[in-house]
């Protein structure tokens, strides 16, 4: 994978744990506001349970509180008493319930100042009915406010109540725009980290493409370069076969050569009589064994030497005085032969044998190149000196 | 299946060189020195060509030729000799004996071309 690959799939996954981790933050913190925020409603709903149960305590005790001043009853009187200290008691849990809440709590004093009018106008009829001090009773009804004190302490718990009830709709929208900020920003964190992760597929598969191709072409390559290698062996191995062939025709050739070369030397050497090759200018160039057997020479004393060094032709009929004309080298200068003439071989002795000589031209083509000398050692009588 | 050539000379150097080309060449060779090893050989596996010298140490070229073809009268033969046969009458005086006459001094190249003419190409290996 290439490098530059590597580092944008890294970042894509920065990125989507970054989003990751944003939304499950924003997420838990939106839970413990929910939280916090079900903490405040029920305590809402407690306040205004408990102003709620104070107003009833306060009707009541009010009923059972006139009841008892009209017949005296204890049971009135108990229930009376029962009332108002429930009344009481709410209050003093809705003081506490609110004592964290300024406004709320300020309400609740003005509520308490009310109660404790009722509370003490309930402790005076009361004495007053215990001691039977039924104009005193009486006055006390009479002067008091009644209905009107509780009108007023119900406008304030409901003034109370409305502002709680305020709150918890205020509360309530806060917590659905909480819940679909919560969702919005799960959702979106979803999106992106899906978009993310489609990013970083396509760059998967653009770098997966991308190894295929180059894998492809490397392949097409390496095919290419042994098909090259192929030809170029095959060529290396058929310019091999053919200087093979060719050294071995060299080889060949010289072998023919030197099987011809060795067959005519056996042909001169089988020879019996003595056989000289000579140049055109009547210089030995080859002999036969015969001549060295008879001479006593060897072929390196005679190669190259003149022919007239060990063989004369005998004159028929010198004439006294006439230049001297070799016959030999006239001969080949004519191209013509010498037909059994009479001649002396010299040995190495200085002794000479008597031979009939034989000379023949040495034809290449037109030209004569040399000549063959043949001589048969058969003399004549009379033709041998020594 | 390669063909079967029997060369038959008593020189050592000129029947492995020959052996050698024609190996190379795509035949299948056999090299003998002598004419009673020839033959054998010739009488047992009746080779596709016998290229013969006509001297030999242990007998006559054309001779050992003359038997092997009454074992076998369709042997091709060449004869691959030093000796120089007059050009004029060679066919005359061996075509009844040899397929063909070829002197030592004839090239590889030449030779092939006589083999290959009388055997037909070498088979591909």
């Amino acid at each position: 994978m290439k490098d530059k690959t590597i580092g944008r799939v890294l970042l894509y996954f920065l990125v989507i744990s970054a989003i990751l981790i944003a939304s499950a933050i924003q997420a838990v913190r939106n839970i413990n506001r929910s939280a916090e925020s079900s903490d405040w409603v029920n305590h809402t709903h407690s306040v205004i349970l408990e102003v709620e149960a104070l107003h009833a305590a306060l009707y009541v005790g009010d009923g059972a509180l006139h009841t008892y001043a009209l017949t005296g009853d204890t049971r009135d009187q108990a229930a009376c008493s029962e009332a108002f200290s429930d009344a009481t008691e709410h209050l003093e849990i809705t003081r506490a319930l609110t004592r964290n809440e300024p406004a709320e709590h300020a309400q609740v004093l003005e509520l308490e100042s009310l109660v404790n009018q009722r509370t003490a106008f309930y402790q005076a009829v009361l004495t007053a009915r215990q001691v039977g001090d039924a104009e005193k009773v009486r006055a006390l009804l009479a002067t008091d406010a009644g209905r009107a004190a509780l009108l007023d302490i119900r406008q304030k718990i409901n003034r109370l109540k409305n502002d709680e009830l305020a709150l918890l709709t205020e509360h309530d929208t806060a917590s659905y725009l909480q819940a679909q900020a919560t969702r919005w920003t799960v959702w979106l964190g979803v999106v992106l980290d899906v978009l993310l992760l489609a990013g970083v597929a396509w760059l998967l598969r653009d770098d997966l493409a991308a190894r295929r191709r180059a894998a492809v072409a490397m392949q097409v390559d390496n095919q290419q370069l042994e098909i090259r290698v192929r030809e170029r062996t095959a060529e290396l191995a058929a310019a091999n076969a053919r200087l093979s062939t060719e050294n071995l025709e060299r080889q060949w050739a010289n072998k023919a050569l030197e099987h011809q070369l060795h067959y005519h030397q056996l042909i001169v050497d089988s020879i019996e009589d003595l056989v000289f090759v000579l140049t055109k200018g009547l210089r030995i160039s080859r002999v036969s064994p015969a001549v060295v057997h008879l001479t006593g020479l060897e072929p390196k004393a005679l190669i190259n030497q003149p022919l007239s060094r060990v063989v004369r032709l005998l004159a028929a009929h010198p004439a006294a005085n006439a230049p001297m004309i070799d016959p030999i080298a006239q001969a080949l200068k004519d191209g013509h032969e010498l037909l059994d003439q009479a001649a002396t071989v010299e040995d190495k002795h200085g002794r000479k044998t008597a031979v009939r000589f034989t000379l023949f031209p040495l034809r290449d083509g037109d030209k004569v190149v040399g000549g063959i000398v043949a001589l048969r050692v058969s003399p004549a009588p009379g033709e041998t000196t020594t | 299946m390669k063909k079967h050539i029997l060369i038959v000379d008593d020189e050592a150097d000129i029947r492995d060189l020959l052996a050698q080309f024609l190996a190379a060449s795509g035949y299948r060779v056999t090299a003998v020195a002598s004419a009673m090893e020839a033959l054998r050989i010739g009488k047992q596996e009746s080779p596709d060509l016998v290229i013969s010298d006509l001297q030999l140490e242990d007998r006559d070229g054309l001779e050992m030729i003359a038997e092997l073809k009454e074992a076998h009268p369709e042997q091709l033969v060449i004869l691959l000799t030093g000796v120089l046969f007059d050009p004029d009458v060679v066919d005359s005086v061996l075509s009844a004996k040899v397929a063909c006459y070829l002197e030592k001094t004839s090239s590889l190249a030449q030779i092939l071309e006589a083999v290959n003419h009388l055997l037909g190409p070498p088979a591909a290996s």
